[in-house]
């Protein structure tokens, strides 16, 4: 988002005093292989669902923690978004998916040989979440767990 | 998580200071606004160069790693209704009149986007919208608290909220249509100043956030943003 220092100031204290975890250090995979030799999978936290899957919804404690899964050949005209957070534009998504569903740019970084391969199935999670327990306890490792099972080597994460 | 489960993770940032706390593996931060992940739309070689840097921390051999993309700086948006609005004297419709109006405009939208569109929320059909906004202008006003068009696996508050989004995405998509140059303050000042849709949603977003149920206090806040 823009530098802090011309956002309104309710946009900037609610930004500082957001609750985000505070970690001490972080976990470190290595690469064991060249991106090119790598299988790429995207997940997103723009609250995206293939259209006819359950919307996110303004849950109670602290966010909606789930996810969808977006097989990666769905029609775009297909994937919409439910994300429930007020604060961000929507018109640059209707314009190109790609803006925070960077799918075609994907498949050309593929062809370019630039990345392995694609996973067939995406992720979306929905940002803005206040309480992350749902995200770290169930569904985070649920994912990750489907990753890895499908031959998953890279992730691509990215917010809106 | 994804990392300590073995995976190899690369992400982008939109807040360097959470970035900074959160710590995640490998991070590049950018300046965009949020809903601008990848900088500029329908630019897929400025998308390729955030891409390329968001690649490129894979390279990296000690972690974590947060590096910046530095750009021009970036103007900011104005979505919400308060700040948006530029006391117009534009003539407004009817509501009815106002929806009438800007369909060609929205089937437009359809044709130049291969039928791709974010309306789809509240499963309505498009067709129904006018009774949509019936519902809406009746439950504003206290008259009705609830609506036949429900799905019954929404609650009202999600229900309205998801009628809400739709009917924004609606009145911008087909805005963009016929002004697809109009930068995203443009298009938002439009909707909140120059639509009877803004002015329904502004006293709808008061209505609900007076609510003693919580669900639709909570909801209120994003109905005029």
């Amino acid at each position: 988002m823009p530098k802090l220092e011309i956002l309104s100031e309710q946009q900037r204290t609610m930004l500082l005093n957001w609750p985000s975890p505070e970690n001490e250090d972080s976990p470190w995979t290595p690469m064991s292989k060249s991106l090119s030799d790598c299988k790429v999978a995207l997940v997103t936290t723009a609250g995206l669902h293939v259209r006819g899957d359950k919307p996110f919804t303004t849950a109670k404690n602290g966010g909606d923690a789930s996810f969808r899964v977006i097989p990666r050949l769905t029609d775009p005209a297909d994937i919409v978004q439910s994300h429930t957070s007020i604060g961000f534009d929507r018109t640059s998504i209707y314009k190109d998916i790609n803006i925070t569903f960077p799918i075609d740019r994907l498949n050309e970084l593929v062809a370019l040989g630039k990345i392995g391969s694609l996973s067939d199935y995406y992720y979306s999670f929905m940002g803005a979440l206040r309480n992350p327990a749902g995200l770290i306890d169930e569904y985070g490792p649920e994912v990750a767990k489907n990753l890895i099972a499908e031959g998953v080597d890279v992730v691509l994460l990215i917010p809106t | 998580m994804l990392e300590e489960a073995g995976l190899v993770t690369t992400s982008i940032s939109l807040v360097e200071e959470h970035a900074r706390k959160i710590k995640p593996p490998r991070i590049l931060s950018v300046p965009f606004n949020f809903g601008n992940t990848l900088g500029e739309v329908n630019n897929p070689s400025y998308q390729h160069e955030i891409l390329a840097a968001t690649f490129d921390l894979l390279d990296r051999s000690i972690g974590p790693v947060l590096e910046l993309f530095e750009t021009d700086k970036i103007e900011r948006v104005i979505l919400s209704r308060s700040e948006a609005m530029t006391g117009s004297d534009a003539d407004k419709k009817d509501l009815l009149v106002e929806l009438s109006d800007i369909k060609p405009n929205y089937e437009k939208w359809l044709e130049t986007n291969k039928g791709r569109t974010a309306v789809g929320l509240s499963s309505i059909d498009a067709e129904l919208f006018p009774a949509v906004l019936g519902f809406l202008k009746q439950y504003t006003a206290g008259e009705v608290a609830d609506s036949g068009l429900r799905p019954q696996q929404f609650s009202i508050g999600h229900f309205v909220r998801y009628c809400v989004d739709d009917l924004k995405s609606y009145y911008l998509e087909s805005r963009i249509a016929v002004k697809p140059d109009a930068s995203m303050n443009d298009l938002y000042q439009w909707l909140w100043s120059d639509t009877s849709l803004g002015d329904l949603l502004g006293e709808l977003a008061a209505v609900m956030d007076d609510s003693e149920d919580k669900e639709v206090k909570a909801i209120a806040y994003g109905i005029a943003r």
